[in-house]
């Protein structure tokens, strides 16, 4: 069998979407490079019930690849997948295309994936980016703070004495503390380190590398769930 | 559709919304669980109030307010998760992975650049044209007042800014990639073009004279208050909360993919604004978005108001010196939709 899968919609509308679907599925990209690939792709496989023939396997799965923008082809027992820009509500969202493959072990069978993501990519690389932003914080913070030195002098010279600001006497009654004399010089004030704080750089690019993991594990479990359940239920008749 | 008359106004004719608080779903499930989400809101607001109003002065300082923002973004996702208001709303590892490159970069480049471009900037440039002196007598208001205060005014300029981002199609550019988002979840407020994330943060109560702490409890407010317009949690919310605070069922209503409910309910954070401009609508809507629900990827949200500015004006330049219009060109425009 070739061609497009009888049960498999290559174009699909919903309530949120009616994406532009490309004509035929890309398929996995060529590129192979082994060990790092598994950064962005994630292989398994779900045992199936080997009477069953592979349209009625892939259709099967049809609800989850019937979504706006998946453009779906079948051959013979294998099925390749493409997604142009997912929905959010899309199942399968993560991962953009796919290969799915049903091969024979022993006395059973299993369906064979091969999925690629690109939000799996990009969130492995987006670290990189966020220390960029740190370290670009502190070059600007490095190169204004050449001039710095010398206004600073200028601006103590004609500095006035600020006005002690007192709460209101409806809050002096409720117990607010009141505020700080503005004049006194804090003891334990750090010198000025710059405009820009790097921090919020690495604390960003931490988050984004606790997501890739998170999102490494979390995504290939969720996937195989989706699968079983899929391949666990008869699509409805009709 | 039919849609519902509000005002001279038909909403929903175009998409699903559901208007008027009688129609909106309630919270499911037992006594403890309607309790916990009918008197949440609330009990988080004075929480806070309470805490900024007696914190001593070493603790009411900025780094406090970052650390507990950061607590009660994680509380708040837990409520999503144990609550949500709608299964499609519901957050994915992917959809969690792109709000927050969306929130990194509002906290770093975004950051730094506004520390150049951004209201601080401008306040200190135009405070020497006028005796602000005059003002002074704020700080002697009682606390809550000036908190109030601050954030009135705040909320009062992003109505006006986001209003004119909705009227005048330059301005709608910058605000239209955030229209494109059909799930609401707390960290969704920061997904947009750069552009508009800047303009929509210009604040004028910069440049009256508060106490600090007055400046941290109108921050509490907004943290639990404005926070909640874009919450994928069913709430019971209170009426008197929302106659006067914004909240995710008037704001749901303003991301509908029905073009008239769009145009409503522009506040962040006081909804009494949109009550005294007219342009309230009491309800909620689930399917959200434009162009039919379209998701929006990070290259083009932040390439899309020079993309379609660069259409829009070539469009024009042709159609004015008789070029003839690129058919292609035109299908690209878009109207302005809230």
């Amino acid at each position: 069998m070739s061609g497009t899968s009888g049960g498999i919609a290559s174009e699909t509308t919903g309530p949120w979407g009616a994406a532009p679907s490309p004509e035929r599925p890309a398929g996995l990209p060529t590129m192979r490079v082994p060990l790092i690939d598994h950064i962005w792709r994630v292989r398994g496989d779900v045992p199936i019930d080997p009477l069953l023939a592979p349209e009625e396997v892939f259709a099967r799965l049809d609800p989850l690849l019937r979504t706006p923008g998946t453009a779906v082809r079948a051959e013979g027992g294998t099925l390749t997948y493409s997604k142009d820009n997912p929905a959010a509500q899309d199942k399968l969202a993560t991962f953009t295309c796919g290969q799915l493959r049903i091969e024979r072990v022993g006395a059973g069978a299993v369906l064979r994936f091969d999925l690629f993501s690109h939000a799996l990519l990009l969130c492995f690389l987006a670290p990189l980016l966020f220390l960029g932003f740190a370290q670009m914080a502190v070059a600007i913070n490095a190169w204004e703070g050449a001039g710095a030195d010398a206004s600073e002098k200028a601006e103590k010279k004609d500095e006035k004495p600020k006005p002690v600001k007192v709460l209101n006497p409806v809050d002096q009654f409720l117990g607010a503390p009141a505020p700080e004399d503005p004049n006194k010089k804090k003891k334990d004030e750090k010198k000025d380190e710059g405009r820009h704080s790097p921090d919020e750089g690495y604390f960003m690019a931490g988050v984004f590398a606790l997501i890739y993991l998170v999102g490494r594990w979390l995504e290939p479990w969720l996937v195989r769930r989706r699968f079983r359940a899929a391949l666990a239920n008869p699509p409805a008749a009709g | 559709m039919a849609g519902v008359q509000v005002g001279k106004r038909i909403i929903g004719a175009d998409a699903p919304v559901i208007v008027g608080w009688e129609n909106i779903g309630r919270v499911q499930g037992g006594p403890v669980k309607q309790f916990v989400f009918t008197y949440f809101q609330p009990a988080m607001l004075f929480a806070a109030i309470l805490f900024w109003y007696y914190a001593p002065n070493w603790l009411a300082v900025a780094s406090t307010a970052i650390a507990i923002r950061l607590g009660w973004m994680i509380l708040l996702l837990a409520l999503e998760w144990v609550n949500p208001r709608y299964e499609s709303w519901q957050l994915t590892w992917k959809e969690f992975a792109t709000d927050a490159f969306y929130v990194g970069l509002g906290m770093t480049f975004l950051g730094m650049v506004d520390a150049y471009i951004g209201d601080g900037v401008i306040i200190k440039a135009v405070q020497g044209v006028f005796d602000w002196e005059k003002f002074s007598w704020f700080t002697g208001l009682p606390l809550l007042l000036q908190a109030v205060l601050i954030s009135m005014i705040f909320d009062f300029g992003q109505y006006w800014m986001h209003r004119a981002m909705h009227n005048w199609y330059p301005l709608w550019l910058t605000h239209a990639p955030h229209h494109y988002i059909t799930q609401l979840n707390i960290n969704k407020g920061a997904v947009g073009n750069p552009i508009e994330l800047f303009l929509i943060g210009l604040g004028i109560g910069g440049l009256f004279d508060f106490l600090p702490r007055a400046f941290l409890l109108a921050g509490a407010i907004g943290m639990t208050v404005s926070v909640y317009q874009h919450i994928n949690v069913r709430f019971n919310t209170p009426r008197w909360w929302r106659f006067i605070f914004n909240t995710v069922e008037h704001h749901s209503v303003h991301h509908s993919q029905d073009y008239e409910a769009t145009r409503s309910n522009y506040s962040g954070t006081w909804i009494i604004w949109d009550r005294i401009f007219g342009t309230c609508v009491d309800g909620e809507a689930e399917v959200l978005g434009m162009e039919g629900g379209r998701r929006m990827h990070i290259g083009e949200t932040m390439i899309f108001p020079f993309r379609e500015g660069w259409r829009s004006t070539k469009a024009a330049l042709d159609k004015r010196f008789g070029r003839g219009a690129n058919p292609q060109l035109q299908t690209a425009q878009m109207e302005p939709a809230e």
